[in-house]
């Protein structure tokens, strides 16, 4: 029968596909690899009330660390100030929520919106800046939001930040229905944070290895050259602001819907700018799997291994981090995940220049 | 009587107490190819980036195809159709070399005005067989050899399909194959119908090349004239002896 | 009401200029942004807290200013040595990656932080209260003033005359204006970048120091772990409008700095919370309508 014959042919062509594109490639069976065991970890044994908050907790700054190295890593533009969009995505959610009564889950598009209207604005005086007067104003903008904040206490609710809706409430992600039990929320948010951060990654992906996210390199390369090439340096930039606000604002709205105090003046802290910093360089900047899985790499250390195999006490561990973190930049400036997928292109079979050829050409990832 | 495709009139520039470019004058008609040369420093780069858009004068004009583009910034002049390279090279170190090629053809021009067949891609990988790098298209560009980035500088230029193109020292660190390979192209470039003006020190090389020569020495044009009349005259050879550098052949 | 912004205005203006002070210097000079200079602002302060409480242990009373002043040499000392060895360490061998010096130098502000913390205990322990170094009350016109700021003020023209001094007059600071003007030129005639690099980063955390000594002293009258924060704060706005690397900017920076707090403090009532963000409302201010300041150095092409 016809449709028989289709199937097949369709399965033939998608094995094909998968032997040569995926099997074939070390670094991408690898990826495949972390990808099983992360859709399987909720069953795999584990004790899930202490683990999966945490593993949720890191697929939402996956995203904030992806954002980041978009602007850094791949455009050049030095930002110490990604918790201004952190922030603001937590706050737009917060505030549709208290005083327009929106759902959770529904603000996000439009506090996205919101983080998107604030990159623009943030972005415009930042184009003009380079080296490090863009990374001072960077820095300066989310510090001086608190002051905002604390004055205009009517409408922010000052330094406790904005309530819950109800005290006690367990938080979680999306309004699941009545009869999911505990565990059942906990999974659920583990598996739609994953989503989303794998969602948000195949977007940012597609952006970078786009002629968009060519011009991008070109930028962080050389801006006079890209110039001379008769690109509109400003409007990339600016775009490249716009798209890291957007993730950016995505992952604070997400946190804030799992915090036990909606939003609050430390969501602007200058450690939320730092993390996806730390996070991305030990991962390998520049790359999209670097700051994800350099996120995860902070996450088992902070959450797992100095609390159960190691316990050490909150600022013991802040201080270890930096520090293997300050090694890191001196000895492995490219990071860990990077390290290992050149190490893996290496076991790679030489494959023929035609197919090469063939393939959209696109920048190192 | 035909317009000039590039007028510079009474061009001015100042760095502090510094002159530049001193009320500098000069024309180029479509189909030329001219050369610039002048001692070090003499502000020969300085009249490129003022032209191009890098720095704004402190008074005068630059017309292309009468169009008064004083005062644009780099890229909208590019857009125009006036390009130029870089001195020192500077590829886009981090992207494949054929990718450098396709940031030129994200510009608009690039986009609106150029017809690729079938991709972008495919356009670049013209431009690449075009100056023989068609083998390093996948190499990312830094570990490209100083000759192959000079070839790649033009060749990013040229995928702009300008009208004009100002060469700043293109055969700057070439050993003398990849020099004769250099002449060979601009010369292909300008049968094709590209104005050109080649700011250069190798001055056999280049006046193998050019029809017109331009002297600027202190920021001013001193002489003006075919390549033949240039080695002859006075002020040039004592502004280049002046300097020990012996006679204008004795130079590459 | 503007004698008022006048006085205060320059008083603190000159205390808020040598807080920046090292840091601009170590970026004319060798064009790296230390953000780590926050954190030798808060070390002096707090080693100097601490050498105020058990000095008198160890000397006679007979002299009794001896103890702040040996207290002020001691950790300015202190913050110097441990600051060229940051340097060292830390920020040399990445020389020229602009990204990794910022998340570094950051990152050694929350070091420092964080050790102060673990050696304090706790927070409570780690927030106490620096004694003024005179008091008094004077009267310039009819502004009443504290004779601790005039003090701070002080010492602030003196760090800056002896900087100028050091860097006019002797080998070590001809060599440091030759690395600022022209890297090459200076390496050819065989300076050593990297021992006048360290010696910079010294210079700059000893101004650091004195810098946090005299505001924690004069001004705030305590210390905290998250000092370093206020200290970049103030030395980001008033390099931004006075320009990074140019000693004249930072001191006219912080000058206008002065005087535009000292007037929002009598023109907006209840600022007390906007105070923090005061100087970060100035920079974004001045960078919008003039991204380079007022004199910065190394201006790049267009």
């Amino acid at each position: 029968m016809m449709i028989i014959e289709t199937c097949k042919k369709y399965l033939r062509k998608t094995y094909t596909e998968f032997a040569t594109h995926v099997y074939d490639i070390p670094q991408r069976m690898l990826a495949l690899l972390i990808l099983i065991i992360f859709l399987t970890l909720p069953y795999g044994g584990i004790d899930l009330l202490k683990t999966l908050p945490w593993l949720t907790t890191a697929n939402i700054m996956a995203i904030l660390a992806v954002s980041w190295d978009l602007l850094v890593g791949r455009t050049g533009q030095m930002s110490l100030g990604q918790a201004l969009f952190y922030g603001s995505g937590a706050y737009g959610t917060a505030l549709l929520f208290t005083y327009l009564g929106w759902p959770l889950w529904a603000s996000i598009p439009l506090s996205i919106l919101f983080g998107t209207g604030l990159a623009l604005i943030i972005g415009v005086p930042c184009l003009r800046m380079k080296g490090p007067y863009l990374a001072l104003l960077t820095m300066a903008f989310p510090l001086s939001i608190t002051g905002f904040l604390y004055y205009f206490r009517d409408i922010f609710y000052g330094e406790t930040g904005i309530p819950p809706p109800r005290a006690g409430r367990l938080p979680s992600l999306f309004p699941y229905p009545g009869r999911f039990s505990l565990f059942d929320k906990l999974i659920a948010d583990y598996f739609l944070s994953f989503a989303l951060m794998f969602i948000s990654a195949i977007i940012i992906y597609k952006v970078a290895t786009s002629k968009t996210g060519i011009v991008f390199v070109s930028i962080l390369d050389d801006e006079l050259g890209a110039k001379a090439c008769g690109i509109n340096v400003t409007k990339y930039k600016l775009m490249s602001f716009v798209i890291s606000g957007i993730f950016g604002s995505l992952s604070g709205s997400l946190y804030a819907s799992l915090q036990k105090s909606l939003a609050n003046p430390p969501f602007f802290d200058l450690l939320n700018s730092v993390i996806p910093i730390v996070a991305t360089i030990l991962g390998g900047i520049g790359t999209i799997y670097g700051p994800i899985v350099g996120t995860y790499i902070y996450y088992t250390l902070d959450k797992y291994i100095f609390h159960y195999v190691i316990p050490l006490d909150k600022n013991m561990r802040l201080l270890i981090y930096i520090v293997v973190v300050v090694i890191f930049i001196i000895k492995w400036p490219r990071g860990i995940a990077r390290a290992i997928v050149e190490k893996l292109e290496d076991l790679q079979e030489p494959r023929e220049i035609e197919e090469i050829k063939k393939e959209n050409v696109r920048p190192g990832e | 009587m035909i317009m000039p495709l590039l007028e510079v009139e009474n061009l001015t520039k100042h760095f502090g107490g510094l002159i530049a470019v001193n009320n500098v004058c000069l024309q180029v008609e479509e189909g030329e190819i001219v050369g610039i040369i002048g001692p070090n420093g003499a502000g020969k780069t300085t009249l490129f980036n003022l032209i191009t858009g890098y720095l704004k004068p402190d008074s005068g004009r630059i017309i292309f195809k009468g169009e008064d583009i004083t005062g644009l910034p780099p890229n909208k002049i590019a857009n125009k159709g006036l390009v130029r390279t870089f001195q020192i090279v500077r590829p886009f170190r981090h992207l494949p070399t054929i990718a450098n090629i396709l940031v030129a053809l994200q510009s608009n021009r690039g986009r609106k005005r150029i017809e690729w067949i079938k991709t972008p891609e495919r356009k670049a990988m013209e431009m690449l067989e075009d100056v023989g790098l068609s083998e390093m298209m996948m190499e990312p560009a830094e570990n490209l050899s100083h000759g192959d980035l000079k070839r790649l500088e033009i060749a990013r230029a040229m995928a702009l399909e300008p009208e004009l193109i100002l060469l700043d020292e293109p055969f700057g660190g070439l050993n003398p194959i990849e020099t004769e390979y250099m002449v060979k192209s601009i010369q292909r470039m300008h049968l094709d119908g590209h104005t050109m003006v080649i700011v250069e020190h190798k001055l056999r090389a280049l006046m193998k090349l050019v029809e017109r020569v331009i002297v600027i020495h202190y920021g001013e044009i001193i002489a003006e004239g075919t390549p033949e009349e240039i080695g002859k005259n006075k002020k040039v050879i004592e502004v280049y002896l002046g300097k020990g550098e012996g006679g204008l052949d004795a130079r590459s | 009401m503007l004698e008022q912004i006048i006085i205060f205005g320059t008083l603190s203006g000159l205390v808020f200029a040598l807080i920046a002070l090292g840091f601009t210097l170590v970026y004319g000079i060798s064009g790296i942004v230390n953000l780590t200079h926050g954190a030798f602002f808060m070390l002096s302060a707090y080693i100097y807290g601490i050498l105020i409480r058990f000095l008198p242990n160890f000397i006679s009373l007979e002299f009794p200013y001896l103890t702040p002043v040996i207290a002020l040499i001691l950790s300015t000392l202190f913050t110097g040595i441990i600051g060229s060895i940051f340097y060292r360490l830390a920020l040399h061998p990445i020389l020229g990656d602009e990204i990794s010096i910022l998340v570094v130098s950051i990152c050694g502000c929350l070091i420092f932080q964080q050790l102060i913390f673990l050696i304090m205990g706790s927070l409570q322990a780690a927030s106490f209260r620096i004694p003024s170094l005179i008091h008094g009350i004077v009267y310039i016109g009819s502004v009443r003033v504290l004779t601790r700021t005039i003090l701070a003020a002080f010492v602030s023209i003196l760090a800056f005359i002896t900087l100028t001094i050091l860097l006019e007059k002797t080998k070590a600071g001809n060599a440091m204006k030759a690395l600022s003007q022209d890297l090459e030129a200076a390496m050819l005639m065989g300076i050593s970048t990297e021992r006048l690099y360290i010696f910079t980063t010294a210079i700059s955390a000893c101004l650091a120091g004195i810098a946090g000594i005299m505001f924690t002293s004069t001004v705030t009258e305590s210390v905290s772990v998250a000092m370093w924060l206020d200290c970049l704060a103030y030395s980001f706005a008033i390099v931004i409008i006075g320009g990074l690397g140019s000693i004249k900017g930072t001191l006219l920076g912080g000058l206008i700095f002065g005087y535009a707090q000292a007037a929002a403090n009598i023109i907006i009532p209840y600022a007390g919370y906007l105070q923090e963000s005061f100087p970060f409302i100035i920079m974004i201010l001045v960078l919008i309508i003039r991204p380079k300041g007022l004199f910065g150095k190394r201006v790049e092409m267009e």
